[in-house]
Protein backbone atom coordinates (compact mmCIF):
# COMPACT_ATOMS: atom_id res chain seq x y z
CA UNK A 1 0.00 0.00 0.00
CA UNK A 2 0.84 3.79 -1.12
CA UNK A 3 2.00 6.04 2.31
CA UNK A 4 -0.05 8.54 2.30
CA UNK A 5 1.40 11.85 3.53
CA UNK A 6 -0.35 15.49 3.97
CA UNK A 7 0.51 16.22 0.53
CA UNK A 8 -1.06 13.08 -0.95
CA UNK A 9 -4.58 14.51 -1.78
CA UNK A 10 -2.62 17.99 -3.04
CA UNK A 11 -1.32 15.48 -5.67
CA UNK A 12 -4.03 13.46 -6.39
CA UNK A 13 -5.88 16.65 -7.00
CA UNK A 14 -3.50 17.69 -9.42
CA UNK A 15 -3.47 14.77 -11.47
CA UNK A 16 -7.09 14.52 -11.35
CA UNK A 17 -7.55 18.51 -12.64
CA UNK A 18 -4.35 18.41 -15.20
CA UNK A 19 -6.07 15.09 -16.44
CA UNK A 20 -9.39 16.61 -17.15
CA UNK A 21 -8.09 19.73 -18.28
CA UNK A 22 -6.49 18.36 -21.05
CA UNK A 23 -9.35 16.00 -21.75
CA UNK A 24 -11.73 19.31 -21.82
CA UNK A 25 -8.90 21.84 -23.31
CA UNK A 26 -9.63 23.94 -20.53
CA UNK A 27 -7.12 25.37 -17.75
CA UNK A 28 -6.77 23.61 -15.01
CA UNK A 29 -8.03 26.25 -12.56
CA UNK A 30 -11.53 26.37 -14.31
CA UNK A 31 -12.39 23.09 -13.03
CA UNK A 32 -13.84 23.33 -9.63
CA UNK A 33 -14.19 20.10 -7.09
CA UNK A 34 -18.11 20.45 -7.73
CA UNK A 35 -17.51 20.05 -11.19
CA UNK A 36 -19.82 17.28 -11.82
CA UNK A 37 -18.47 14.42 -14.23
CA UNK A 38 -20.56 13.19 -16.62
CA UNK A 39 -22.36 16.94 -17.47
CA UNK A 40 -20.01 19.25 -16.98
CA UNK A 41 -16.91 17.18 -18.01
CA UNK A 42 -18.02 14.90 -21.10
CA UNK A 43 -16.33 12.49 -18.68
CA UNK A 44 -17.30 8.62 -19.00
CA UNK A 45 -16.20 5.20 -17.88
CA UNK A 46 -12.74 4.83 -20.05
CA UNK A 47 -11.78 8.01 -18.79
CA UNK A 48 -12.00 6.74 -15.61
CA UNK A 49 -10.16 4.10 -16.32
CA UNK A 50 -7.36 5.93 -17.51
CA UNK A 51 -7.15 7.90 -14.58
CA UNK A 52 -6.99 4.61 -12.53
CA UNK A 53 -4.06 3.28 -14.71
CA UNK A 54 -2.36 6.24 -14.54
CA UNK A 55 -2.46 6.26 -10.24
CA UNK A 56 -1.49 2.58 -9.99
CA UNK A 57 1.63 3.19 -12.24
CA UNK A 58 2.13 5.74 -10.10
CA UNK A 59 1.79 4.42 -6.37
CA UNK A 60 2.52 1.19 -7.74
CA UNK A 61 -1.00 0.17 -6.76
CA UNK A 62 -1.84 -3.43 -6.39
CA UNK A 63 -5.79 -3.56 -7.31
CA UNK A 64 -8.17 -5.00 -9.50
CA UNK A 65 -10.25 -3.23 -11.76
CA UNK A 66 -13.04 -5.16 -10.83
CA UNK A 67 -12.80 -4.41 -7.48
CA UNK A 68 -12.93 -0.80 -8.01
CA UNK A 69 -16.17 -1.24 -10.15
CA UNK A 70 -17.58 -2.95 -7.10
CA UNK A 71 -16.86 -0.30 -4.94
CA UNK A 72 -18.21 2.37 -7.55
CA UNK A 73 -21.52 0.65 -7.63
CA UNK A 74 -21.82 0.96 -3.83
CA UNK A 75 -20.39 4.46 -4.37
CA UNK A 76 -21.44 6.17 -7.05
CA UNK A 77 -18.91 9.07 -7.93
CA UNK A 78 -20.22 12.09 -9.42
CA UNK A 79 -18.17 15.40 -8.88
CA UNK A 80 -14.59 15.77 -9.37
CA UNK A 81 -14.19 16.05 -5.46
CA UNK A 82 -15.41 12.72 -4.73
CA UNK A 83 -13.33 11.23 -7.44
CA UNK A 84 -10.49 12.62 -5.68
CA UNK A 85 -11.85 10.91 -2.25
CA UNK A 86 -12.07 7.86 -3.73
CA UNK A 87 -8.36 7.69 -5.55
CA UNK A 88 -7.36 8.65 -2.30
CA UNK A 89 -8.94 5.53 -0.46
CA UNK A 90 -7.84 3.42 -3.36
CA UNK A 91 -4.51 4.42 -2.69
CA UNK A 92 -4.92 3.90 0.71
CA UNK A 93 -6.79 0.75 0.83
CA UNK A 94 -6.15 -0.62 -2.44
CA UNK A 95 -8.06 -4.45 -2.89
CA UNK A 96 -9.29 -3.95 0.69
CA UNK A 97 -11.23 -0.99 -0.36
CA UNK A 98 -14.26 -3.37 -0.37
CA UNK A 99 -13.87 -4.01 3.23
CA UNK A 100 -14.61 -0.17 4.01
CA UNK B 1 4.61 13.59 -45.45
CA UNK B 2 2.63 11.74 -42.54
CA UNK B 3 0.60 9.47 -43.39
CA UNK B 4 -3.26 10.53 -43.06
CA UNK B 5 -6.91 8.36 -42.23
CA UNK B 6 -10.58 9.33 -42.17
CA UNK B 7 -12.11 7.38 -39.45
CA UNK B 8 -16.10 7.41 -39.37
CA UNK B 9 -18.27 7.04 -36.63
CA UNK B 10 -21.55 5.23 -36.37
CA UNK B 11 -24.03 7.12 -34.38
CA UNK B 12 -23.91 10.53 -32.71
CA UNK B 13 -23.92 9.85 -28.95
CA UNK B 14 -23.70 13.37 -28.12
CA UNK B 15 -23.43 16.69 -30.40
CA UNK B 16 -20.37 18.76 -29.50
CA UNK B 17 -22.35 21.88 -30.35
CA UNK B 18 -19.77 22.88 -32.77
CA UNK B 19 -20.88 21.50 -35.76
CA UNK B 20 -23.20 23.98 -37.60
CA UNK B 21 -21.16 26.69 -36.86
CA UNK B 22 -17.99 24.84 -38.33
CA UNK B 23 -20.05 23.77 -41.71
CA UNK B 24 -21.28 27.17 -41.89
CA UNK B 25 -17.85 28.98 -41.53
CA UNK B 26 -17.22 26.38 -44.68
CA UNK B 27 -20.35 27.47 -46.22
CA UNK B 28 -21.81 24.28 -45.70
CA UNK B 29 -25.43 23.95 -44.67
CA UNK B 30 -26.35 20.63 -43.16
CA UNK B 31 -30.02 20.85 -44.51
CA UNK B 32 -29.13 20.70 -48.18
CA UNK B 33 -27.72 17.26 -47.54
CA UNK B 34 -31.49 16.53 -45.83
CA UNK B 35 -32.42 18.32 -48.46
CA UNK B 36 -31.31 15.32 -50.78
CA UNK B 37 -32.37 12.86 -48.56
CA UNK B 38 -35.96 13.57 -48.55
CA UNK B 39 -36.21 14.26 -52.41
CA UNK B 40 -34.39 10.80 -53.62
CA UNK B 41 -35.70 8.88 -50.30
CA UNK B 42 -39.34 10.02 -50.74
CA UNK B 43 -39.27 11.08 -47.20
CA UNK B 44 -39.22 14.42 -44.92
CA UNK B 45 -36.45 14.99 -42.63
CA UNK B 46 -37.29 18.50 -41.14
CA UNK B 47 -34.46 21.69 -40.69
CA UNK B 48 -31.87 20.25 -38.21
CA UNK B 49 -31.51 21.42 -35.04
CA UNK B 50 -29.80 20.47 -31.91
CA UNK B 51 -32.41 19.20 -29.84
CA UNK B 52 -34.62 17.51 -32.79
CA UNK B 53 -36.58 14.12 -31.01
CA UNK B 54 -36.99 13.35 -34.46
CA UNK B 55 -33.19 13.02 -35.10
CA UNK B 56 -32.91 10.42 -32.22
CA UNK B 57 -34.75 7.44 -33.51
CA UNK B 58 -32.99 4.85 -35.24
CA UNK B 59 -33.18 5.22 -38.83
CA UNK B 60 -33.23 8.85 -39.01
CA UNK B 61 -29.94 9.02 -36.13
CA UNK B 62 -28.29 6.86 -38.81
CA UNK B 63 -29.01 9.69 -41.79
CA UNK B 64 -28.26 12.78 -39.52
CA UNK B 65 -24.70 11.07 -38.55
CA UNK B 66 -24.15 9.71 -42.33
CA UNK B 67 -25.09 13.50 -43.45
CA UNK B 68 -22.57 15.04 -40.91
CA UNK B 69 -20.05 13.06 -42.01
CA UNK B 70 -20.04 13.10 -45.53
CA UNK B 71 -20.27 16.88 -45.05
CA UNK B 72 -17.07 16.92 -42.70
CA UNK B 73 -15.38 14.66 -45.16
CA UNK B 74 -16.38 17.09 -48.10
CA UNK B 75 -14.45 20.18 -46.08
CA UNK B 76 -11.44 17.77 -45.15
CA UNK B 77 -11.06 17.15 -49.12
CA UNK B 78 -11.69 20.68 -50.29
CA UNK B 79 -9.14 21.63 -47.30
CA UNK B 80 -6.46 19.02 -49.59
CA UNK B 81 -6.33 16.74 -46.50
CA UNK B 82 -6.31 13.91 -48.52
CA UNK B 83 -6.22 10.67 -46.65
CA UNK B 84 -4.05 7.25 -47.27
CA UNK B 85 -6.53 5.40 -45.56
CA UNK B 86 -10.34 5.49 -44.62
CA UNK B 87 -12.21 2.97 -42.30
CA UNK B 88 -15.71 3.12 -40.67
CA UNK B 89 -16.84 2.56 -37.57
CA UNK B 90 -20.33 0.32 -37.53
CA UNK B 91 -22.70 2.31 -39.89
CA UNK B 92 -20.04 4.90 -40.23
CA UNK B 93 -19.30 2.46 -43.35
CA UNK B 94 -21.65 4.23 -45.50
CA UNK B 95 -19.88 7.69 -44.81
CA UNK B 96 -16.51 5.85 -45.64
CA UNK B 97 -17.09 4.87 -48.92
CA UNK B 98 -19.11 7.70 -50.09
CA UNK B 99 -15.45 10.18 -48.73
CA UNK B 100 -13.43 6.70 -50.78
CA UNK B 101 -15.60 8.05 -54.04
CA UNK B 102 -17.07 3.71 -54.12
CA UNK B 103 -20.74 5.55 -53.32
CA UNK B 104 -22.59 8.69 -54.04
CA UNK B 105 -24.20 10.49 -51.22
CA UNK B 106 -27.62 9.30 -52.35
CA UNK B 107 -27.16 6.18 -52.71
CA UNK B 108 -25.18 5.69 -49.27
CA UNK B 109 -28.93 7.04 -47.67
CA UNK B 110 -30.26 4.68 -50.16
CA UNK B 111 -27.93 2.11 -48.90
CA UNK B 112 -28.95 2.91 -45.20
CA UNK B 113 -32.62 3.04 -45.65
CA UNK B 114 -33.00 -0.37 -47.56
CA UNK B 115 -30.61 -2.04 -44.54
CA UNK B 116 -33.12 -0.52 -41.97
CA UNK B 117 -36.24 -1.08 -43.84
CA UNK B 118 -35.05 -4.49 -44.13
CA UNK B 119 -34.28 -5.55 -40.69
CA UNK B 120 -37.27 -3.20 -39.17
CA UNK B 121 -39.96 -6.34 -39.05
CA UNK B 122 -37.02 -7.49 -36.42
CA UNK B 123 -36.64 -4.20 -34.86
CA UNK B 124 -39.98 -3.58 -34.22
CA UNK B 125 -40.66 -6.60 -32.32
CA UNK B 126 -39.08 -5.23 -29.92
CA UNK B 127 -37.24 -8.15 -28.37
CA UNK B 128 -33.49 -7.19 -29.44
CA UNK B 129 -30.85 -4.74 -28.80
CA UNK B 130 -27.45 -3.55 -27.78
CA UNK B 131 -25.80 -3.18 -24.90
CA UNK B 132 -21.90 -2.19 -24.00
CA UNK B 133 -19.56 -3.30 -21.13
CA UNK B 134 -16.48 -1.44 -19.80
CA UNK B 135 -14.37 -2.87 -17.65
CA UNK B 136 -14.83 -6.68 -18.28
CA UNK B 137 -12.51 -8.54 -20.22
CA UNK B 138 -13.84 -10.45 -23.78
CA UNK B 139 -12.93 -13.38 -22.36
CA UNK B 140 -14.61 -12.83 -18.61
CA UNK B 141 -18.05 -11.80 -20.63
CA UNK B 142 -17.69 -14.51 -23.65
CA UNK B 143 -17.77 -17.16 -20.11
CA UNK B 144 -20.59 -15.53 -19.14
CA UNK B 145 -22.59 -16.05 -22.39
CA UNK B 146 -21.46 -19.10 -22.55
CA UNK B 147 -22.36 -20.40 -19.24
CA UNK B 148 -25.92 -18.49 -18.88
CA UNK B 149 -26.37 -19.82 -22.74
CA UNK B 150 -27.63 -15.77 -23.30
CA UNK B 151 -28.58 -15.71 -26.63
CA UNK B 152 -25.86 -12.59 -26.84
CA UNK B 153 -22.60 -11.79 -28.79
CA UNK B 154 -20.00 -9.80 -28.37
CA UNK B 155 -20.06 -7.94 -31.55
CA UNK B 156 -17.10 -5.54 -31.52
CA UNK B 157 -14.14 -4.93 -29.35
CA UNK B 158 -13.63 -1.24 -29.17
CA UNK B 159 -10.22 -1.53 -27.13
CA UNK B 160 -9.56 -3.85 -24.28
CA UNK B 161 -11.75 -2.64 -21.78
CA UNK B 162 -14.72 -1.73 -23.82
CA UNK B 163 -16.95 -4.25 -25.71
CA UNK B 164 -20.06 -4.01 -27.28
CA UNK B 165 -23.13 -7.00 -27.50
CA UNK B 166 -25.94 -7.71 -28.93
CA UNK B 167 -28.27 -10.00 -29.11
CA UNK B 168 -31.86 -11.27 -27.24
CA UNK B 169 -32.88 -7.79 -24.71
CA UNK B 170 -34.09 -10.05 -21.86
CA UNK B 171 -30.75 -11.79 -22.14
CA UNK B 172 -28.97 -9.03 -22.83
CA UNK B 173 -30.63 -7.23 -19.56
CA UNK B 174 -29.53 -9.98 -17.29
CA UNK B 175 -25.88 -10.47 -18.44
CA UNK B 176 -25.65 -6.36 -17.88
CA UNK B 177 -26.78 -6.89 -14.24
CA UNK B 178 -24.44 -9.99 -13.61
CA UNK B 179 -21.70 -7.43 -15.73
CA UNK B 180 -22.10 -4.70 -12.92
CA UNK B 181 -22.39 -7.08 -9.93
CA UNK B 182 -18.79 -8.51 -11.08
CA UNK B 183 -17.10 -5.56 -11.20
CA UNK B 184 -17.52 -3.48 -14.76
CA UNK B 185 -17.45 -0.08 -14.42
CA UNK B 186 -20.60 0.21 -16.65
CA UNK B 187 -22.95 -1.69 -18.21
CA UNK B 188 -25.68 -0.32 -20.23
CA UNK B 189 -27.61 -0.68 -22.83
CA UNK B 190 -27.94 1.06 -25.78
CA UNK B 191 -31.13 2.51 -27.39
CA UNK B 192 -31.51 0.50 -30.34
CA UNK B 193 -33.37 -2.16 -31.18
CA UNK B 194 -31.67 -3.47 -33.90
CA UNK B 195 -28.72 -6.12 -33.15
CA UNK B 196 -26.46 -5.26 -35.57
CA UNK B 197 -23.28 -6.56 -36.22
CA UNK B 198 -24.80 -10.29 -35.16
CA UNK B 199 -26.18 -13.60 -36.08
CA UNK B 200 -29.58 -12.62 -35.59
CA UNK B 201 -29.47 -10.72 -38.32
CA UNK B 202 -28.07 -13.11 -41.50
CA UNK B 203 -31.31 -13.69 -43.02
CA UNK B 204 -31.12 -10.14 -44.43
CA UNK B 205 -27.57 -11.05 -45.83
CA UNK B 206 -28.77 -12.01 -49.10
CA UNK B 207 -31.83 -9.59 -49.72
CA UNK B 208 -29.28 -6.74 -48.59
CA UNK B 209 -26.58 -8.30 -51.24
CA UNK B 210 -29.00 -8.36 -53.80
CA UNK B 211 -30.20 -4.86 -53.68
CA UNK B 212 -26.60 -3.61 -53.41
CA UNK B 213 -25.94 -5.31 -56.60
CA UNK B 214 -28.69 -3.34 -58.32
CA UNK B 215 -26.63 0.06 -57.35
CA UNK B 216 -23.79 1.38 -59.45
CA UNK B 217 -21.01 0.88 -56.73
CA UNK B 218 -17.49 1.34 -58.04
CA UNK B 219 -14.37 0.20 -56.72
CA UNK B 220 -12.60 2.29 -53.52
CA UNK B 221 -10.47 5.02 -54.50
CA UNK B 222 -9.04 4.99 -51.46
CA UNK B 223 -7.85 1.69 -49.24
CA UNK B 224 -10.69 0.82 -46.85
CA UNK B 225 -9.90 -0.66 -43.94
CA UNK B 226 -12.23 -3.65 -43.14
CA UNK B 227 -13.62 -3.38 -39.67
CA UNK B 228 -14.25 -7.21 -39.77
CA UNK B 229 -11.06 -8.88 -40.94
CA UNK B 230 -9.02 -5.66 -40.86
CA UNK B 231 -8.07 -6.36 -44.65
CA UNK B 232 -7.55 -3.67 -46.81
CA UNK B 233 -11.06 -2.82 -49.52
CA UNK B 234 -10.91 -1.96 -52.83
CA UNK B 235 -12.66 -3.72 -55.98
CA UNK B 236 -16.06 -3.39 -55.82
CA UNK B 237 -17.14 -7.07 -55.26
CA UNK B 238 -15.10 -6.76 -51.90
CA UNK B 239 -16.99 -3.14 -51.13
CA UNK B 240 -20.20 -5.04 -51.37
CA UNK B 241 -19.26 -7.76 -49.14
CA UNK B 242 -18.09 -5.65 -46.62
CA UNK B 243 -21.06 -4.03 -46.55
CA UNK B 244 -23.21 -7.11 -46.11
CA UNK B 245 -20.40 -8.67 -43.32
CA UNK B 246 -20.74 -5.34 -41.60
CA UNK B 247 -24.66 -6.21 -40.82
CA UNK B 248 -24.40 -9.71 -40.25
CA UNK B 249 -21.00 -10.40 -38.36
CA UNK B 250 -18.87 -9.06 -35.81
CA UNK B 251 -16.69 -6.25 -36.28
CA UNK B 252 -13.59 -5.03 -34.48
CA UNK B 253 -12.47 -1.52 -33.70
CA UNK B 254 -9.48 -1.56 -31.52
CA UNK B 255 -7.94 -3.97 -34.38
CA UNK B 256 -8.99 -2.38 -37.10
CA UNK B 257 -7.43 1.01 -35.25
CA UNK B 258 -4.29 -1.31 -34.60
CA UNK B 259 -3.96 -1.96 -38.76
CA UNK B 260 -4.07 1.93 -39.35
CA UNK B 261 -1.26 2.61 -36.71
CA UNK B 262 0.49 -0.67 -38.32
CA UNK B 263 0.15 0.93 -41.58
CA UNK B 264 1.79 4.11 -40.57
CA UNK B 265 -0.99 6.37 -40.05
CA UNK B 266 -0.16 8.99 -37.58
CA UNK B 267 -2.87 11.50 -37.88
CA UNK B 268 -6.34 10.25 -37.95
CA UNK B 269 -9.68 12.55 -38.60
CA UNK B 270 -12.57 11.86 -36.99
CA UNK B 271 -15.04 12.95 -39.88
CA UNK B 272 -18.71 13.20 -37.38
CA UNK B 273 -20.86 15.25 -35.22
CA UNK B 274 -19.34 14.43 -31.57
CA UNK B 275 -16.45 12.94 -30.48
CA UNK B 276 -17.10 9.30 -29.80
CA UNK B 277 -14.30 7.69 -31.91
CA UNK B 278 -11.61 9.84 -30.21
CA UNK B 279 -13.26 8.84 -26.37
CA UNK B 280 -12.84 5.21 -27.40
CA UNK B 281 -9.75 5.01 -28.90
CA UNK B 282 -8.26 5.08 -25.35
CA UNK B 283 -6.26 2.31 -24.49
CA UNK B 284 -4.97 2.16 -28.27
CA UNK B 285 -1.64 2.63 -28.09
CA UNK B 286 0.19 3.64 -31.07
CA UNK B 287 2.02 6.70 -32.50
CA UNK B 288 -0.98 8.41 -33.72
CA UNK B 289 -3.52 11.52 -32.97
CA UNK B 290 -7.07 11.76 -33.40
CA UNK B 291 -7.29 15.36 -34.78
CA UNK B 292 -10.32 17.45 -34.70
CA UNK B 293 -11.97 18.69 -37.95
CA UNK B 294 -12.77 21.72 -35.90
CA UNK B 295 -8.75 22.87 -35.96
CA UNK B 296 -7.97 22.26 -39.28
Amino acid sequence: MAKITDNTRNEVKEIVLDFFAEECEVDAEEISEDANIISDLDGDSLMFLELIEIFKKKYNLNIELKTIGKYAVKHPVKTIGELIDMQMLIIEHENNILDL
Amino acid sequence: MKKKAYIFPAFITEFTGKEISFLEDHNIDINTYLSNISESLAIELPTFSYEHEFYKEELNSQLIAYSFSCAFSDILKSKQIIPDYIAGYSMGIYASLYASGSIDFIQGAQIIFKAYNLVKALSDEGLHGMGAVVGLTYSELNELILKHNYALEIINTNNEHSLVLAGKKNDLKELLTIAKDLGALSAGDLTVNTPYHSRFLKQFAAPFRCFLDQLNISDSKLPLISTYDQKLVFKVSDVKLELVINLTESINWGRTMLKLIDLGVEEMYECGAGKDLKKISRFIHGNYKIKSVYNI
